[in-house]
């Protein structure tokens, strides 16, 4: 059985609770009173994977069935979502393979010879081999992979782009131009959160920085309220936009799937209940594991955290026309994550944990850090944000100035240069986002090595522009104070001190909201 | 000039070496400790008790407990550990054994209840042979909520847990008569406040109908002023307690649980009498319905007390064990 | 007369050659090559020459060079010993000197070329380039390229001094003391900005931002079309004051690489699986392919000619501006890159300098003024300026205090 989530009021009788703060954890005794939004857990899953993903693609939504599409000479094209998501990552068989193969089986049978996949990463790093195996199985790997016919989406390869047209707001749409000229596009994705998959799939996971400048920018993301819910987001707005005339010019047939928040295997599993409820075992394998955590290398902790693979079970496969689709999927997604909240607090209170998207098998830098707090998890609420207007966010994280070397060139520089010349959003996209976009080193690490895109960092910085807009104050606790600093913020070692810094805009006894996460959960703000 | 000792190497042996691990450990411990309740009942937040789901009843298993290696242990226990314990804090006697002669094993053991002293006094009362082969019955929410409670209890006297509140009995007492275990019954379900008797459940006699087996009634007095409910330990000065076998009682045809439940209660307290007073005028008295309730007198809560706390008359100082 | 007077001890000079830059304490202690002496005056009975009165007298980088023996031996045939050293000052004439009456402010130009010394003018003091001069050891003189490095002629950190005519150059009196011993120093910054030969909107690098970098910056700014001017500073407030004389960009030394590559757009590669140990000691770290036009080297540590040297563009400038140590010149070669010292300063630089010295945002730069008789504490000061948040150490000569 599977309980809903709910909000919970701190009382004497709770224990300490679970605060993830990067590669670890804290248990916190928060103010009595405090509110603790709970996700629901894991739904149901399907137990007969294949069975689902066969009937998705033989009773499409708003569709034929896709054997009906597939016929000897066409030209197909099966685009996937990278390793930005699930996160963690999957433990095998990934989603993806499974669905890919039951695809390409049905390719093999109406004789379609012609078959590219593409890794749809948008401006991500390109993905190492072992990391497309990993996602896409070996069998397809071996089939595709040697012959050139499963590689990573090159946004800066302008030959290999196509401008499709411009919407009705002269939003320019362009994007690869294989998908493009296919006749039919089938995109795999994996709906983790609300903001994934519908047409922020391939007009966003094939497109390039012409393209995606017209949605990922401080304005639009400022106006996104928030980019969780699709229909309040200037950002979606966009993309439906641009899926729409795509749609116009290409056959696209889309597969999305859902899963459940069972995202700790064994022995965290602690981690996923809720606390008052562990048991001796519970309890002794979390005193083990910090005591482990603190004796741990920091390079061990990492190896530790980024092998963890999710046991996720899948809750919902669907495939069709895209809008149709991405309809039942946010449908199931909003069961797994939806919390009813009543009312904003003054104090929102996150621990960013150890992975987002942009850091599997790599670093979360302090910009993805911020990303990651204050663009995701502060952004994860339907109606309004979880903290007023002018309220404060206290964020858990140690924020340390580590920069991976191959995926995140750009950040650096970011950190160095741009930060300290400005952290307002608007400025840094007006006097720098287009230096680095257009930066010819940064584009050749793009394409030719494992690096994130020269304007990749800028993304990452607009995703917390709504946040900085909203509250008035930010601290982060146990954080490295001069990263803190350089990125306009202010760190605390303790969240009684965190409490007292921010006493002077929310007052001395504010309400206080955290938001137990990951498993990843949207606050329903009533 | 000293260089510190970088790398993860470094980093491992200055843990180790500056206690951080220890203090770490011990604030942890500490933590978890108090918030976690240890030693004490965990708490659910009250606004998340509507999402606590019903508490899984996992009856403890006890099988162990009745394994050759467990009861060879428990033999030891009772012989050399409770028994001699038991005759240096009171003065049991015990009265009756004769009945068990006359008697197959199994039976189910009916007695009434004011004390901790009573189970270890029944046992320390058998005859070895009645003893190795008797298990106990012990309310699961008390004796069986904690594991080092229950693993205790089970090892020591041989208890099995079973339910007081809902009143479907859990199969395990059957299942033990069926193998050849006598068992231990209080049917009051638990101890006396003020050393009277209280009413009795029917549990024991159903058990007995529906296994056709006898019960032996046994009145215990003395142990409620020996060790009353709230003391962990006899009052000093080995107060005095007696045992009373009674006569087995077989279920007649066409009774139920509730006539025999009331022929058992009414043999306890006959025995209860006949020790405070003869065999003869017990058993007169029970001739003519006039045996004294065991529930004692509509009186004040203090005088009722202050009656079971005088010491059993001791007539005889015949000991039967030891 | 008193003055601090630096002698030639072996052992003290092998010393600090070994220990300089660990333990500084040790230097401006006990085993510092440096007294304070009574001596005479110097005097000089010739024509053109004149004593001055030092008022501020600054600390040097090269001085504290020879103090803390990172000097080059090079410079020891040089120098007559014992000398008293300062070369950074702004004094008042003893007597007449032609036509500046007694009395007169000046600042001296050390340079001790071929008109000091009563010679004829050597090839390069003919074209002008007095500061390349080729007779500095002989003449009238003791050896002695500069004031302040010559026996016979006293120097700053003394009550007395003689100078030559051709040495001196009046001070305005609405220039004060504070900004007139600084004119030297930006003499010698106009003199970079000269042979930087910076293109039009060309780019700059100006590793370390000491005074020596400072003045760089503020020269370059000043005198060129420079375009972007990186800075590299380790300190907050030598960012801060590398931006108000002109500096478009300020990175710290970690980040000097990245922040080039970016303002430059250059390609960076570094090696990589090389053990860390290689990357430090034996030139397998990064570099840049492109960079800016014009690299200053303001420091002179083998890090920071490194640094320049791998981060100018092939073709471009690379101006050595502190006292060089060893570095991995492989760049100069592969890169051909053009190696330019700048030394002193000559022709009408110290006009230029009197100028910015007039104009430029400098107060405060003068950050300590310590009496003769306090230099340990100064040479400390000097030592660490730049973590003690200061800019240039003076003594202040007539101080009793």
């Amino acid at each position: 059985m599977s309980r809903p989530g709910f909000v919970l009021e701190v009382d004497d009788r709770t224990p300490p609770l679970v605060v993830h703060e990067g590669e670890g954890f804290r248990l916190e005794s928060f103010p009595r009173g405090t509110r603790v939004v709970y996700p629901p857990e894991p739904l149901p899953s399907i137990r007969d994977v294949d069975g689902a993903i066969r009937r998705a693609l033989l009773e499409p939504a708003n569709s034929e069935p896709l054997p009906a599409l597939l016929r000897a000479g066409m030209r197909l094209t099966i685009a996937f979502d990278d390793i930005s998501i699930p996160l963690p990552p999957m433990a095998k068989p990934d989603i993806r393979q499974r669905i890919l193969e039951q695809v390409l089986t049905m390719a093999a049978e109406a004789g379609v010879d012609d078959v590219e996949i593409i890794s749809a990463n948008a401006l991500h790093r390109r993905l190492t081999a072992a990391e497309l195996k990993d996602i896409v199985g070996e069998r397809v790997f071996r089939s595709f992979f040697p012959q050139g016919a499963l590689y990573n989406h090159d946004a800066e390869d302008a030959a290999n782009m196509l401008h499709i047209g411009e919407t009705d707001r002269g939003e320019v749409v362009e994007i690869n131009r294989r998908a493009a000229e296919s006749d039919l596009l089938v995109y795999v994705n994996v709906n983790l959160v609300a903001m994934d998959g519908g047409h922020k799939s391939v007009p966003i996971g094939l497109a390039g920085y012409r393209s995606l400048r017209h949605h990922h920018n401080s304005h639009t993301m400022v106006h996104s309220r928030s980019f969780m819910d699709h229909t309040k987001s200037a950002m979606h707005h966009s993309a439906w936009r641009m899926g729409r005339l795509l749609a116009d010019h290409l056959k696209i047939f889309t597969i999305e799937t859902t899963l459940d928040n069972n995202v700790f295997p064994s022995p965290y599993e602690f981690l996923q209940k809720r606390e008052w409820e562990w048991g001796v075992r519970d309890q002794a394998s979390m005193l083990a594991a910090r005591r482990g955590l603190a004796l741990a290398p920091k390079g061990m902790r990492h190896r530790l955290f980024q092998g963890i693979r999710a046991p996720y079970g899948l809750t919902g496969v669907n495939a069709g026309e895209t809008e149709a689709v991405h309809e039942l999927t946010v449908a199931r997604v909003h069961q797994q994550q939806l919390v009813e909240v009543r009312g904003q607090s003054d104090v929102l209170v996150l621990g960013v944990p150890y992975v987002g998207p942009y850091n599997v098998n790599s670093t979360m830098n302090p910009i993805l850090a911020t990303c990651m707090g204050l663009g995701y998890f502060f952004n994860s609420y339907r109606g309004q944000p979880v903290v007023r207007r002018g309220g404060a966010v206290i964020l858990y994280h140690p924020v340390e100035p580590d920069f991976h070397q191959l995926h995140h060139p750009s950040y650096v520089d970011f950190y160095e240069e741009v930060l300290s010349t400005s952290t307002d959003p608007a400025v840094i996209e007006a006097k720098f986002e287009e230096q680095y976009a257009t930066d010819p080193w940064y584009v050749h690490l793009y394409r030719t090595s494992h690096a994130y895109h020269g304007v990749h960092p800028f993304y990452m910085w607009y995703w917390a522009a709504h946040a900085m807009d909203h509250v008035g104050d930010v601290v982060w606790v146990g954080a490295d104070r001069r990263a803190v600093e350089r990125m306009g913020f202010r760190a605390a070692s303790t969240l009684q001190d965190a409490l007292e810094m921010v006493s002077g805009t929310v007052g001395r006894s504010p309400s206080i909201t955290y938001l137990r996460n990951p498993p990843h959960l949207i606050a329903d703000v009533r | 000039m000293k260089t510190p000792v970088t790398g993860p190497v470094g980093h491992v042996t200055r843990h180790l070496l500056t206690g951080a691990l220890l203090k770490g450990a011990r604030e942890d411990v500490r933590m978890v400790a108090r918030g976690w309740r240890w030693g004490r009942r965990s708490m659910v937040p009250r606004s998340a008790e509507p999402y606590v789901l019903p508490k899984q009843v996992e009856p403890f298993p006890t099988a162990w407990a009745r394994t050759p290696v467990a009861a060879a242990v428990r033999d030891g226990v009772q012989r050399f550990g409770l028994a001699p314990l038991l005759r240096a804090e009171v003065t049991p006697t015990v009265h009756g054994l004769d009945v068990l002669d006359r008697l197959d094993r199994p039976v189910v053991f009916v007695a009434n209840h004011t004390s901790h002293l009573d189970t270890p006094l029944i046992l320390c009362s058998l005859p070895d042979a009645w003893r190795r082969r008797t298990a106990v019955a012990a309310a699961a929410d008390y004796f069986f909520d904690t594991w080092w409670r229950a693993t205790g209890s089970a090892m020591v006297f041989n208890t099995f847990p079973i339910e007081r509140r809902s009143g479907t009995l859990s199969s395990t007492p059957g299942e033990l008569l069926d193998d050849g275990w006598n068992v231990v019954v209080f049917p009051e379900g638990t101890r006396s406040p003020d050393g009277w008797t209280h009413k009795f459940h029917h549990g024991a006699a159903f058990l007995a109908l529906r296994h056709q087996v006898p019960v032996v009634p046994i009145g215990i007095r003395g142990s409620f002023a020996a060790m009353p409910r709230g003391r962990g330990w006899p009052v000093p000065g080995r107060p005095a307690v007696t045992v009373r076998f009674g006569e087995p009682l077989r279920p007649e045809v066409g009774q139920g649980p509730r006539e025999f439940g009331g022929r058992i209660e009414s043999g306890v307290a006959r025995l209860l009498d006949e020790d405070a007073t003869t065999w003869w005028e017990a058993t007169r008295r029970a001739a003519a319905g006039s045996t004294p309730s065991s529930s004692g007198p509509d009186a004040a809560p203090w005088r009722r007390v202050w009656a079971q706390t005088a010491p059993p008359a001791v007539r005889s100082h015949r000991r039967v064990w030891g | 007369m008193l003055a601090l007077e630096m002698f030639r001890s072996i052992p003290r000079y092998a010393a600090s050659r070994a220990v300089g830059n660990r333990m500084p304490g040790l230097l401006v202690g006990p085993m510092a090559p440096v007294r304070l002496v009574t001596r005479d005056e110097p005097t000089m009975r010739r024509p053109g020459w004149a004593r001055v009165r030092p008022l501020l007298s600054g600390i040097c980088g090269s001085d504290l060079g020879a103090v803390t023996g990172s000097t080059s031996l090079y410079f020891s045939a040089l120098v007559s010993m014992p000398f008293v050293p300062g070369h950074e000052v702004v004094g008042e004439l003893v007597d007449d000197c032609d036509d500046l009456p007694a009395g007169t402010r000046v600042v001296v130009d050390p340079v001790l070329a071929c008109a000091t010394r009563g010679l004829d003018p050597c090839t390069s003091c003919r074209s002008g380039r007095t500061n390349l001069c080729d007779h500095v050891t002989v003449g009238h003189l003791s050896p002695g390229l500069q004031t302040g490095f010559c026996h016979d002629t006293g120097g700053g950190w003394g009550e007395r001094l003689t100078a030559h005519r051709s040495q001196l150059h009046a001070v305005p009196d609405g220039l004060d003391d504070e900004r007139a011993v600084l004119v030297e120093p930006l003499a010698c910054a106009v003199q970079l900005a000269r042979r930087a030969q910076v293109p039009a909107g060309g780019s700059v690098l100006v590793s370390g931002a000491g005074a020596v970098g400072l003045f760089a910056v503020l020269a370059l700014r000043e005198l060129t079309d420079a375009g972007r001017i990186t800075v590299i500073a380790k300190h907050g407030h030598q960012a801060d004051l590398a931006r108000a004389f002109g500096a478009t960009d300020v990175a710290a030394p970690d980040e000097a690489m990245r922040a080039v590559r970016r303002t430059t757009r250059a390609m960076r590669v570094a090696p990589r699986d090389l053990p860390p140990l290689a990357q430090r000691r034996v030139g397998g770290s990064e570099m840049l392919l492109g960079g800016v036009d014009v690299g200053v080297d303001a420091v002179g540590s083998t890090s920071s000619l490194d640094t320049v040297l791998r981060s100018t563009r092939a073709g471009g400038r690379v101006v050595l501006s502190g006292m060089p140590s060893g570095a991995d010149l492989s760049p100069a070669w592969f890169r051909e890159l053009e190696v330019a010292g700048t030394y002193a300063s000559t022709g009408d630089a110290f006009d230029v300098a009197m100028r910015l010295a007039a104009e430029a945002p400098l107060d405060g730069v003068v950050g300590g003024r310590y009496p003769l008789h306090r230099w340990r504490e100064a040479l400390d000061h000097a030592h660490s300026a730049g973590r003690l948040g200061t800019v240039k150490v003076c003594f202040d000569v007539r101080s009793r205090a």
